[in-house]
């Protein structure tokens, strides 16, 4: 097994202790960092999205393998500035105001980073001019965001209608929670659904950098 | 009300939501009335009338023993909902809510047992009390629960891993806040308590570690609970045992050892295969998706209905106890009320031959 594979295989198993010593090794034997990242962090990264979409990994296989692949990716951060390698695409995310529950969120994050985006966490209980804030301080590709109670849904419409009225070029706005439907992300204005984690990173994916 | 009555519910068919946060929302003052236990106790009472049931089921609101804790730490008001631990902060933390709880006063937690003593003193109805369970207490109360428990599930002690020793440290408070809250509602008058214990499910422990040998269930859920179990049944009061998130056969055969009168169980679960992980003297409660009913795409009227026929005649065939119900708390929706609404009279109203 080389040692992408076997970074890769860290990963996937999230072990958060081998995963950083296998990015040193790949490093010190001359393993471009965008490699590093592409076929060893990103490809462990996503095999595990497809074994949770499956039913074979459960929520916390993935949080703890996210945790591997950052363990990676902070050892790694360095060289990718060093080599000019920057981020697919920048992606804002938060749970609602009034919502504090996080999971679901910490999910698609963790996806949205395997997926190549770089990852701006605004965390739980966002107000929406939280969310426009931040695209106005900086260039953000898409805007994703939570809620897992009925009673907080609404406040994804207030989101949104302020996204659209403050921030031109608006960013792709995803949403998804466990109440949340297409009909509810079509009523809102919002471009995309993601009934899970996997599915809402590849549909950000898809809206954003492979129409590029 | 003891084991055999719930059975009998159960016998005559009997079907009814947690309804009490409907109700509340159609109310002028919802949060005014969250405070004031007469109020509160008559909301309560109005959804059990509503509902045609005898059990007065209260709010299901899951924030309160945290908040009650973190008071006790003098956690500042507007911090709480966002207050958590990082490192476990010392065994002293026992002895300083311990010096707290006989005097603490938390406003929701005392609207609750007034409320509580209204059902008690003024209806014929079974007061029940509500807490939330120790390991959902838990994972509102630490920064990082997930990685926690699955350090845990590697095996990990709590003396050679920091975040073992919070979860420990953390698991052990919050069972004794849970039962200070426990003994305030049986106090007030409560009959039963529903224990609501969501994060007892896939998304927190995983099934891998437990199937492969990870006493992730016992040492994190029933060890804590069994302590509930024995200090209700001291008292005489029931076990309402409710999880609405995620499980796999284990996590349902696990609450099950916990002899609940009523076993509530979330819209993932298929309750006529259940049946056959829980014994005969625990009634299956549950499961409509109401967490949909908002939306008439998702869920429309007469999907509704058919659920509720294909529920009750399959679980018929099961010969098991079982009440028809919500898989969780109804919640109003601002916009959707109406909806909702709608669909709860449809699944109590619905005719199955």
């Amino acid at each position: 097994m080389s040692v992408l594979e076997q970074i890769a295989q860290a990963v996937i198993d999230g072990d958060e202790v081998s995963t950083p010593k296998l990015v040193e090794q790949a490093l010190v034997a001359g393993t471009s960092a965008k490699a590093v990242l592409q076929d060893g962090l990103l490809k462990g990264m996503t095999e595990v999205g497809r074994r949770f979409r499956e039913g074979e990994y459960f929520v916390p296989e993935v949080l703890i393998a996210a945790e591997a692949m950052k363990a990676g990716t902070n050892l790694l951060k360095p060289h990718l500035a060093k080599a000019g390698v920057k981020p697919e695409a920048t992606a804002i995310i938060g749970t609602v105001r009034g919502d504090l529950h996080d999971i679901g969120k910490n999910l698609v994050a963790t996806m949205l980073e395997g997926a190549g985006f770089e990852v701006i966490d605004l965390g739980v209980d966002v107000p929406p001019e939280k969310f426009v804030e931040v695209c106005l301080s900086r260039k953000v590709d898409v805007v994703a965001m939570s809620a897992l109670l009925t009673t907080t849904m609404p406040m994804m419409e207030q989101s949104v209608k302020k996204l659209k009225a403050e921030v031109q070029p608006t960013p792709t706005i995803i949403v998804g929670g466990a109440p949340v439907t297409q009909e509810y992300a079509d009523k809102i204005g919002a471009n995309g659904y993601g009934r899970d984690a996997a599915t809402g990173a590849e549909l950000a994916k898809s809206l954003v950098i492979n129409k590029r | 009300m003891n084991r055999s009555d719930y059975l009998e519910l159960a016998a005559r068919g009997l079907r009814m939501p947690v309804g009490a946060h409907l109700v509340l929302h159609e109310q002028p003052d919802p949060e005014a009335i969250e405070r004031d236990g007469r109020r509160l106790g008559e909301v309560v009472a109005a959804a059990a009338e509503r509902y045609r049931t005898p059990l007065a089921v209260p709010l299901m609101d899951l924030t309160i023993e945290k908040a009650a804790l973190l008071e006790m730490l003098d956690v500042p008001d507007d911090a709480v909902a966002t207050h958590h631990f990082a490192t476990w902060p010392g065994d002293d933390i026992f002895e300083r809510v311990a010096a707290r709880m006989p005097t603490h006063r938390n406003v929701r937690l005392e609207a609750t047992c007034e409320a509580i003593r209204y059902v008690a003193g003024h209806t014929a109805l079974e007061p029940i009390g509500m807490v939330i369970g120790p390991l959902s207490l838990l994972v509102k109360l630490i920064a990082d629960p997930i990685t926690a428990l699955f350090m845990v599930g590697r095996g990990r002690s709590a003396a050679e891993s920091p975040p073992v020793r919070l979860v420990e440290g953390m698991l052990e408070l919050a069972t004794r806040v849970i039962l200070w809250s426990v003994e305030k509602q049986i106090a007030a008058g409560a009959r039963a308590i529903f224990v609501c214990e969501p994060a007892a499910s896939t998304a927190y422990l995983s099934p891998r570690q437990i199937a492969g040998g990870a006493d992730l269930l016992e040492r994190l859920v029933l060890a804590y609970h069994r302590r509930l179990r024995a200090r209700l049944r001291d008292a005489h009061v029931e076990l309402v045992f409710h999880c609405c998130g995620e499980l796999t056969p284990e996590f349902v055969r696990a609450f099950a050892t916990l002899e609940p009168v009523i076993l509530s169980l979330g819209s993932s679960r298929k309750l006529w295969e259940d049946a056959a992980l829980v014994p005969r003297d625990v009634v299956l409660y549950g499961n409509l998706p109401t967490k949909n009913f908002y939306s008439d795409e998702v869920c429309p009227l007469a999907v509704v209905e058919a659920q509720t026929r294909e529920l009750i005649t399959r679980m018929r065939a099961t010969g098991h106890p079982f009440i028809l119900g919500s898989e969780c708390d109804v919640l109003s929706v601002s916009g959707s009320h109406e909806i909702i609404r709608r669909k709860v009279e449809a699944f109590m109203n619905v005719r199955v031959p």
